[in-house]
């Protein structure tokens, strides 16, 4: 039932502003944004941001951002977005120096799966890889082998820095592994297709997919019928970001919905209704 | 009451230390924004989230879709724990709202004239915090019960009559934006203490590639800065129809925009969409309402309701 998904978080979410240091385009519509504040937002891998977008009041929602990596101490947070409306082209138009404010840290990131599950892969589809990295960053902190998967359109929409900062991640024998859907680039194909294959070579304990809800539904379905564990980061439409307006809801196998902002972003791939 | 002012107002027995409310379903119940300012201390009161007697799942997604013109359109559709999974979650939460100051008002939905009674009565026995009761019966957004319970002055007036002999807490009925002098005058004879209006305006938005609706079903409702003057207009003309006091909602996101309400009628002022993308407002919104009031060289904020000057 969707009213026992309600519960009282969110109390942690405030206000901050930060200021803009760079804001770079690294792919076809695909920008790199590195911002700072003077207070830390205390943000865990997997959870995003609500940003205020400095525009001429016409489009008035924030735009709920996850990020790739974040120094918790100075909150030095890089995001990788693409312009996909509005919002997220007046974002790319933003400069160093420029300031706003963002909502935060919304909701809830991804897990740490146990160090006695053993070897993780991560699978990502076009920049659902930023959320990706984050969740990278926290598996080689707590020293988890892993190996990624990143899914892509096409060559050029592959944000080559991004797999740069990811590259010192990864353990001595992990793997970033990139599929293309027109083939431009490494695996011609779906990242379904490339898990599957990578499934016959290699057993996983966990599973962590970020990218388009038709790709996540394909790696959750992978993963039911291997007995992997799976975590999805779910996107959707949001109102406010911190559970204020239900607009956010993903449905559940349990019936009912959950808010996306204040129950996840990131789900069980057992509890979705796909 | 840095101003000399003094901001408290009477909405129909619910007693506010200044005119600011929340619209209802933009403000969750209180406790997500605790982040962003103390809620307690700051408002005159809040409305929670619609409750029904049991729970609501509410429409599928998507249920927002940003209009690009100062508004939005939702469609939740009263998604909500029921009565029971309410009191239990927030109850103490909001308890304690009420000994901070701010007055708590609880939504009642309901389908029909029984599950409205059913709501009532539950509410009634199990939330003792509450204030006062605000009715909807303006929902855009579902299927059956919602703006069609307040369609026509004779239904609606049947929903205040219904909930009406059930509690002795002050009742404020949820307006659909239309035939506002009318349906204001038949619930003000079926015993309503106050009125809150408008709800959010139907509408529709179409992808045009596609053909289908941008959000799940084919209408929703349009709120934001958009709909203001909308919703400025039809309090000033509900505000001549009733001698029971009015809680203005509608775009408001600022102090003007509160004072506007007030000038044409209204003696309380919800915030609604603006919660939803600017959080922290209701301070600032407070603070420039004040100083509007000062400006205007009144001593009571009560002077200015309805001193709007044709």
């Amino acid at each position: 039932m969707s009213a026992e998904r309600h519960d009282m978080a969110g109390a942690a979410v405030g206000s901050h502003d930060f200021v803009v240091i760079s804001n770079e385009q690294v792919a076809r519509d695909t920008y790199r944004l590195e911002l700072s504040s003077h207070v830390s937002w205390g943000l865990m891998p997997g959870q995003f941001m609500n940003f205020e977008v400095p525009g001429d009041g016409s489009h008035i929602l924030r735009i709920p951002l996850s990020f790739a990596s974040c120094d918790l101490r100075s909150s030095h947070v890089v995001i990788y977005y693409v312009t996909v409306g509005e919002g997220t082209r007046r974002l790319s138009a933003m400069r160093h120096g420029d300031t706003s404010t963002v909502v935060g840290p919304c909701g809830k990131g991804w897990r740490l799966p146990e160090k006695e599950a053993g070897r993780c892969l991560l699978v990502s589809g076009g920049i659902g890889s930023a959320p990706i990295a984050a969740a990278a960053g926290m598996l080689a902190q707590a020293g988890i082998s892993y190996d990624v998967i990143a899914g892509f359109q096409t060559a050029a929409r592959i944000p080559q820095r991004l797999l740069d900062e990811m590259e010192p991640l990864l353990a001595d024998d992990g793997r970033i592994l990139i599929s293309t859907d027109d083939g431009t680039q490494g695996f011609a194909g779906f990242t379904t297709q490339l898990m599957e294959q990578l499934l016959g070579e290699q057993s996983y304990d966990c599973v962590l997919t970020c990218g388009p809800e038709v790709m996540m539904r394909g790696v959750a379905a992978l993963c039911a019928r291997e007995g992997i564990a799976c975590q999805v980061s779910m996107e959707r439409m949001m109102g406010c970001g911190f559970g204020a307006c239900s607009c956010c809801n993903v449905p559940l196998v349990a019936g009912g919905y959950a808010l996306c902002c204040q129950d996840g972003p990131v789900f069980d791939a057992t509890e979705v209704a796909w | 009451m840095v101003s000399g002012v003094s901001m408290a107002v009477n909405l129909g027995g619910i007693k506010m230390r200044n005119p600011l409310n929340t619209a209802s379903g933009t403000f969750g119940n209180g406790v997500q924004f605790e982040g962003f300012y103390d809620v307690g201390a700051t408002l005159g009161a809040i409305t929670c989230k619609g409750v029904a007697a049991e729970p609501w799942v509410g429409n599928p997604a998507p249920r927002l879709a940003e209009l690009g013109n100062s508004a939005i359109m939702n469609s939740v559709g009263l998604m909500n724990p029921g009565v029971r999974g309410f009191v239990e979650r927030y109850g103490t939460y909001l308890a304690g709202l009420r000994e901070r100051g701010c007055q708590v008002i609880c939504q009642i939905a309901g389908h029909s004239l029984d599950e409205y009674r059913a709501a009532t009565e539950l509410f009634e026995e199990l939330a003792p915090f509450a204030s006062g009761f605000e009715v909807n019966i303006s929902c855009p957004n579902i299927a059956a019960g919602g703006a069609a319970m307040g369609a026509t002055p004779a239904a609606a007036a049947e929903v205040m009559g219904a909930v009406r002999p059930l509690t002795s807490r002050p009742v404020i009925v949820k307006m659909a934006p239309h035939d506002v002098a009318e349906i204001g005058r038949a619930l003000e004879a079926a015993g309503a203490d106050a009125l809150s209006l408008i709800n959010t305006i139907p509408g529709m938005t179409i992808d045009v590639r596609t053909r289908r609706s941008r959000l799940a079903r084919p209408t929703a409702g349009v709120s934001g800065p958009a709909i203001h003057a909308i919703a400025v207009r039809m309090v000033w003309e509900c505000a001549q129809a009733v001698r029971i006091p009015i809680c203005g909602i509608g775009g408001v996101a600022s102090g003007v925009d509160a004072a506007e309400m007030i000038l044409a009628g209204a003696t309380a002022v919800s915030v609604g969409t603006a919660n939803l993308y600017d959080p922290t407002c209701v301070p600032r919104i407070l603070a420039e309402l004040e100083q509007w009031a000062q400006e205007q060289g009144v001593s009571d904020i009560n002077e200015l309701i309805g001193a709007f000057e044709c």
